[in-house]
């Protein structure tokens, strides 16, 4: 009986605190002040949702007062005086005035948001010895041309699967370009595991080095192409090593 | 003497005008611009660009039945079309179909635990309004996913590739119901030939944005 119990109680404990976390959430952001700017341009169309397919339901004509409330994505979430709330897509909120008179300039993703960019995620297909492999990768970019960048990869064989994971520190020397090349060198670990079917199968654990050479090219509001080659080497014991080539390339998206 | 009286007269002529700047209390008009420096402190604007959410449905193995499963999702939108999301979850699968044909079955219990976690991209193709009852209209939107994860069951792991599709009924700006429909495609050899096998899960579940 008492072993039932305790898993019961912790399960508990964590909704307690799961509803905990999310009821402090909205009390925050309604102490937050709320940001009012006025409409500079003739209207400004507030949609039921935060996209272009939902319907425009009303609309605020110039010199009206809204609140900002919300953001998603590039859709700003008003409130007009009468207290109607509706959604406004980033373009017409940057025809909006601050309290101050001066427009306000909304962040729009733009390259300069590509130049400032500091953390990225991304994933890419390639292939790694000719099987095909898959491969996720998150980089925090700490200055101008340099960032470090942990890769989590997967490569699927006929007769084995392998995972692997490094953690690379990477150079972009002309990262201010719409196509930027790259290079870096990082450490990891490699696992290769054989089919059970296969007889006399044993698992492989190795340490792995690799050195990459890549091309970065922005394509538009957030999103980066990348292809890369990279020679990765496990250091599968003091005398043995081997040496595979991987060629890749995918999409990332900035914050 | 005569020097000192013309160069005082002088000076006091020339004193206005040079130093004008500092004393402006010779002409009428007083115009002293009182020039305010305010600091204006943009504040933040909020944001729930992030999901974190929970499921629970039915997973169908191609060869191993169906059973129930469960599990949490994390996602990120980028923009209001595109959007990823990381889902981990569990089931069990049972091999009783194998048990009454073959003396000692395929697994070494009759239910072995499956779990899966995958990394999807997913596209909102057709947003609108659902609306229930007469008066009450809800955002919702229907969404195209795919991507690539692990299934891992028996110590085995499978590279697993999923599509499917899904809707999303925003029943407030932060909390929103969501049916999923998936199909995860991996190659098995447990039952002597090596080949792709199709799951197909439909699952429901509440996700909310912060």
């Amino acid at each position: 009986m008492q072993y039932r119990l305790i898993p019961a109680l912790r399960c508990i404990a964590s909704l307690c605190i799961a509803l905990g976390a999310l009821a402090a959430l909205p009390a925050h952001a309604v102490d937050a002040p709320e940001e009012r700017v006025q409409v500079a341009d003739a209207f400004i169309e507030l949609h039921t949702g935060p996209g272009r397919g939902y319907p425009v339901f009303h609309v605020a004509a110039r010199d009206e007062w809204v609140a900002i409330t919300l953001r998603r994505t590039d859709w700003f979430k008003v409130r007009t005086a009468s207290g109607k709330e509706g959604w406004v897509q980033r373009e017409q909120m940057e025809r909006t005035l601050t309290d101050a008179g001066s427009s306000k300039t909304f962040r729009d993703v733009a390259v300069d948001d590509y130049l400032r960019r500091r953390v990225e995620l991304g994933a890419a297909l390639g292939a790694f010895k000719s099987e095909p492999m898959l491969k996720a990768w998150t980089a925090w970019r700490f200055s101008d041309s340099l960032n470090v960048e942990a890769t989590v990869g997967q490569v699927q064989g006929v007769f084995s699967g392998t995972t692997l994971w490094h953690v690379n520190l990477n150079a972009e020397p002309w990262s201010d370009q719409r196509i930027s090349p790259f290079f870096g060198v990082g450490l990891g670990k490699f696992k290769n595991v054989p089919n059970t079917s296969l007889v006399g199968a044993v698992t492989t654990h190795a340490n792995l080095a690799n050195a990459v050479l890549g091309v970065r090219c922005y394509l538009s509001e957030r999103f980066v192409l990348r292809a890369d080659y990279t020679i990765y080497t496990a250091l599968l014991n003091d005398a043995k090593s081997t040496e595979y080539r991987a060629f890749s390339a995918g999409l990332s998206f900035f914050f | 003497m005569r020097h000192t009286l013309i160069a005082a007269a002088f000076l006091t002529f020339i004193a206005p005008f040079v130093s004008a700047a500092d004393a402006p209390a010779q002409t009428d008009q007083v115009v002293v611009p009182k020039v305010e420096r305010r600091d204006v402190n943009v504040p933040k604007i909020p944001s729930n660009d992030f999901e974190l959410g929970a499921f629970a449905g039915t997973y169908a193995t191609q060869n191993f039945g169906t059973s129930a499963v469960g599990g949490v999702r994390l996602g990120y939108h980028i923009t209001e079309d595109f959007f990823v999301e990381g889902v981990y979850a569990q089931t069990k699968i049972s091999d009783a179909a194998y048990r009454n044909i073959l003396p000692g079955g395929i697994f070494p219990t009759e239910r072995v635990s499956l779990k899966y976690y995958n990394l999807s991209a997913g596209v909102n193709v057709l947003p609108g309004e659902v609306f229930i009852g007469r008066n009450r209209a809800l955002a919702s939107a229907v969404y195209l996913i795919g991507g690539v994860g692990t299934t891992k069951f028996y110590d085995q792991s499978h590279q697993t590739f999923n599509l499917g599709l899904g809707v999303r009924v925003f029943a407030k700006d932060w909390g929103a119901l969501q049916v999923d429909m998936r199909d995860h495609i991996y190659s098995v050899d447990l039952l002597g030939k090596r080949q792709s096998t199709q799951n197909l899960e439909l699952t429901a579940g509440l996700t909310f944005f912060f």
